[in-house]
């Protein structure tokens, strides 16, 4: 508070510019020494003091973006006035109003770390940024009229550059203390990633299930307030090491306890409790983050494990887009005239055309086979999902249903295929879902389709290939 | 010219079709033409608008011809529906209905507190100013009945499950469970009828129907929309549940859930009597079909070419329903699976079973009703009882569609009308006590095409009496089902009394994307 006050004390009289030549700069330099001296009187020791401070000074981050946009504002005025003078008078006024705002704005901010008892590289780095920016919008004040007067001399040019770098030095830091610090190289593509030296995984490296699924969980939503920059609570998640270690209240993973790992209970506390983590109505970790940590600590929390028992990763929820297929309108009455001969439709998946096209059978699946197959050939391309479960086509078909482009889902559930030739359906891009339950198709016989990266979902139920693996499970 | 009393306009002649009414109600008029013949008819042959109802797509065709032929303006057709909307997740769903209110607090909705407020007076800022129902609003006091069973933590996902469902916990981390569902009905009728029909009254259409109406068969010889329902225990408190819950409202009657019986004939007089065999049916029925064809040239009747389709359909489903219903080549993994139960025609696995083959065999829809939830006293008596005739059977559905692959786009939903109090309702004991209907939130599950797994959804507060987060009304519940099937619940319309009727209603409805994988 008394900094405060000391503060604003020049800025009210820098709005006279006739007596600035005179005492400014002592005022300056007297408001310098305070702001400068502040991080001594009042140390910013860790520990928390007082509601009333952090009450005050969790409005810093509502008002700092006000002072920031105006510092912004000075040089655009000051280069636009050159055209228009009017608007370098302005710049004067904005410049005043400036400082009159940063100076609470440090204030608030230094009640709020020293309130929650913040501490940490990046607190500081913020904080020492603050002193300099507002020491250099003083400067500016100070010198601009003799430089508006003379039009000339490169000292206020360079001056108002020093104070727009301190605000992005200043302004980074505060953000990476509100985010994170790596809020803004989290989705950077990786060929931009190499233009920043240190980044990338610090100890994650590798294939662990530590380096794929704890630490990326830690590292986006705890760092901000246990890491390098802020170690709330003497705690650091930010690598496996530090994470081991704990904090000032003792190890917060205990391996193969989960219940008694305190990592894990104050993440699942009811989120109104607390103690509840992350704090302050930041995300919540989602119930498969909780659960692979779970699964990590139960197996030991080991940095290298690459497996987990009993643990099932999730699939990438994301399939990829289905290619959309051509136009097949042109072929719409054969289509009927087929399905009145054949009984089997082809039916549209959606009402958007270039989904594509459902092959159903069920209604004559005794009588459709492979000849019967084969004259849907020419509408190959345009048909997404073959439900072909329960007919009489045999391995013969597969000749066919090579063709079949666009082909996402094969249904041959019940049918005599024998899966001798498996193989032909490997060109097949688009295929995620081949239902092969109830057909006599061996594991030998499958493993051409196991090496189709793109296929997640292969049903092999009541098959030998099933039983084959039902078998090698239980003799693990 | 007669002058009609109400007309003001002389010079024009008055008649119902220029009366000054909205365009709209007119078009209406003209298209109930049609079905005020068709349900003329159908109030003369008992068991004709169930029959109607066994018809899908063949039928359909021939409805259109004859409407082509003789009345332009008809109830819209499914072919300029635009259906699915977008790319469905889901082809089909069933939809495990338990009616009465299963009590959430004792299942899927732990609250770890209540142990210690046994008997405390649930406090008067929680209940709020919650009209009650005639059955406890006479109470004095409201004492906390914490739930007789223990919880425990199952799966990757820890999620919490009585122990009642010892089955329905080895399936946690696939399922999609709502926390948060809440409707605005109290007593079971509006509650059953709103959970279903998406309206309170009876008349609108219900779900299975919008789907058969807006998405159609897959299979031309079995019903697009089956009803099963399962054999009461006496034990239970029985709500009824009316054929209501599958009408199809104002949609055509070809629309509405066809029920199997659970006992002997699953379709009454669908077998050929004594004497007569398949070949003499089939030459009866071209007979009749002859004539038939001769009575739509004279008079051109659309419901004339309906008739011939039922009978088609009919005889179809001589074939395909023994299929269905023929357990007998089911591997004794299914057995393992369901339990012995299964083997019992009307009890719910046996349903569960069915409704694994009609999904096989290209059913849309399939609703099983399962009665007795209504536990208004002697909860600790009778829920063990309920829960071991749906919990394996729910579990051994679900799992059996996994394997069998038809997990992927079938969406399977377990749900009752609403919930139900955490006080008890009559006398409480450490051994026993009842619980009331609960609206303001209940629990539910879905699984399988469309919903994310291993989700759970929306949180009550300590009571389990008010939704804390994200809140799922039926509308919504109900939209959301329909998206996973592929279709906008707000463009799946029938114009019907001046309004483009909707299974969600005319108040907003919502997708419940947070559901959605």
């Amino acid at each position: 508070m008394i900094a405060e006050e000391r503060a604003t004390g020049p800025g009210r009289d820098l709005f006279e510019p006739a007596r600035i030549k005179r005492s400014a700069w002592l005022w300056v330099a007297g408001a310098s020494v305070v702001l400068a001296a502040m991080p001594f009187v009042l140390r910013l020791d860790g520990r928390a003091h007082g509601d009333w401070l952090q009450f005050l000074g969790r409005f810093h981050p509502t008002l700092l973006h006000l002072p920031i946009g105006l510092i912004v504002l000075v040089p655009v005025l000051e280069v636009a006035g050159k055209k228009r003078p009017a608007l370098r008078e302005a710049a004067e006024f904005v410049l005043h109003v400036a400082l009159a705002l940063a100076l609470p704005t440090f204030a608030l901010g230094y009640m709020l770390a020293y309130g929650t008892g913040d501490t940490g590289t990046t607190v500081s780095r913020h904080m020492w940024g603050a002193v300099v920016l507002c020491i250099g919008l003083m400067l500016c004040i100070v010198v601009r009229p003799t430089w508006a007067a003379r039009q000339q001399g490169f000292g206020y040019p360079a001056l108002l550059s020093a104070v727009l770098l301190a605000l992005v030095w200043t302004g980074h830091h505060g953000g990476s203390i509100t985010h994170g610090s790596d809020y803004l190289t989290h989705y950077m593509p990786r060929p931009l990633r190499v233009l920043i030296p240190g980044s990338g995984s610090r100890d994650a490296a590798g294939d662990s299930f530590y380096a794929l699924h704890v630490h990326p969980v830690l590292d986006g939503k705890c760092v901000s307030c246990h890491g390098s920059g802020s170690a709330k609570a003497g705690l650091r998640l930010d690598s496996y090491d530090d994470l081991m270690r704990g904090g000032k209240d003792g190890a917060v993973v205990v391996a193969g306890k989960p219940e008694r790992s305190m990592l894990l209970t104050r993440v699942t506390l009811q989120p109104g409790d607390p103690h509840f983590m992350p704090a302050e109505g930041r995300t919540p970790l989602t119930s498969d983050e909780v659960s692979s940590i779970r699964a990590w600590i139960r197996a030991g929390a080991t940095a290298t494990r690459t497996s987990v028992p009993g643990v099932k990763i999730a699939e990438d929820p994301v399939e990829p887009p289905p290619k959309p297929v051509g136009d097949y309108s042109s072929l719409v009455p054969e289509i009927q005239q087929m399905q009145h001969g054949l009984g089997a439709k082809l039916v549209p998946l959606s009402a958007k055309a270039s989904d594509g096209l459902i092959l159903r059978t069920v209604d004559v699946s005794s009588s459709f086979g492979d000849a019967q197959l084969a004259q849907f050939q020419k509408f190959a391309p345009y048909i997404v999902e073959a439900e072909l479960g329960r007919t009489g086509v045999t391995d013969a078909s597969l000749d066919t249903l090579k063709t079949f482009t666009h082909l996402r889902a094969l249904h041959l559930e019940g049918t005599a295929v024998t899966g001798s030739n498996l193989s032909k359906l490997s060109s097949l891009s688009q295929l995620t879902y081949v239902n092969l339950s109830g057909t006599k198709v061996t594991s030998q016989s499958v493993a051409p389709l196991r090496r189709m990266s793109q296929l997640r979902h292969l049903y092999l139920f009541n098959t030998p290939a099933e039983a084959v693996e039902t078998t090698a499970r239980s003799n693990q | 010219m007669k002058q009609h009393p109400l007309c003001t306009d002389c010079e024009r002649e008055l008649d119902v079709t220029n009366l000054p009414i909205p365009t709209g109600l007119k078009r209406e008029w003209s298209a109930m033409e049609t079905r005020r013949q068709f349900l003329g008819r159908s109030g003369k042959v008992l068991g004709w608008a169930a029959l109607a109802s066994l018809f899908g797509e063949a039928a359909l065709r021939g409805r259109a011809v004859g409407a082509d032929a003789k009345s332009p303006v008809t109830s819209p057709g499914r072919n300029n529906l635009g259906l699915p909307h977008f790319a469905p997740k889901a082809k089909r769903a069933i939809y495990l209905f338990m009616s009465g209110g299963p009590p959430q607090v004792d299942l899927l909705d732990y609250k770890p507190n209540l142990a210690s407020q046994y008997d405390k007076d649930i406090p008067d800022s929680v209940r709020g100013n919650q009209q009650l129902t005639g059955m406890t609003s006479g109470q004095s006091r409201f004492p906390i009945a914490p739930s007789h069973w223990g919880f425990k933590q199952y799966g990757q996902t820890g999620t919490w499950v009585s122990e009642l469902l010892p089955y329905t916990a080895k399936m946690v981390d696939d399922l999609t469970i709502v926390k948060s569902t809440n409707t605005d009905a109290i007593n079971h009728e509006p509650a059953i009828m709103f959970m279903n029909t998406g309206n309170m009254n009876p008349g609108k259409p219900c779900l299975g129907s919008w789907l058969a109406y807006g998405l159609g068969s897959m299979n031309d010889n079995l019903p697009t929309f089956i009803v099963l329902q399962t054999k009461t225990n006496p034990k239970e408190n029985n709500q009824p549940v009316s054929s209501r819950l599958w009408s199809s409202g104002f949609l055509s009657s070809e629309y509405a859930g066809v029920g199997l019986r659970s006992g002997g004939d699953p379709v009454l007089y669908l077998a050929d009597p004594d004497g007569i065999d398949r070949e003499v049916r089939r030459r009866m029925l071209d007979a009749v079909e002859e004539i038939n064809r001769q009575t739509q040239a004279e008079v051109g009747d659309p419901e004339t070419n309906a008739r011939i389709a039922q009978y088609e359909m009919a005889f179809r489903m001589q074939a395909s329903v023994p299929e269905l219903t023929d357990l007998s080549k089911e591997p004794q993994s299914t057995w393992d699976l369901y339990g012995p139960e299964a083997k019992q025609p009307g009890s719910f696995a046996y349903n569960c079973l069915l409704a694994r083959r009609m999904a096989e065999r290209g059913v849309r829809f399939t609703q099983i009703y399962k009665r007795g939830w209504d536990v208004h006293g002697d909860v600790v008596g009778v829920l063990p009882t309920l829960c071991a005739e749906t919990d394996r059977a729910s579990y051994a559905l679900v799992t059996d569609l996994k394997r069998r692959g038809l997990l992927d786009d079938t969406l399977v939903v377990w749900a009752g009308e609403f919930g139900r109090t955490v006080y008890s309702q009559g006398g409480l004991s450490k051994e026993n006590y009842g619980r009331d209907h609960h609206p303001r939130c209940f629990t539910t599950w879905m699984v399988g095409g469309g919903v994310r797994p291993g989700l759970t959804y929306g949180e009550t507060d300590d009571y389990s009496y008010n939704v804390v987060k994200d809140p799922v009304h039926v509308r919504n519940f109900n939209a959301t089902i329909l998206a996973c099937l592929g279709i906008d619940h707000n463009r799946l319309t029938y114009d019907y009394q001046g309004l483009d009727q909707r299974l969600t209603g005319p108040q907003p409805a919502y997708v419940i994307q947070g559901l959605l994988a």
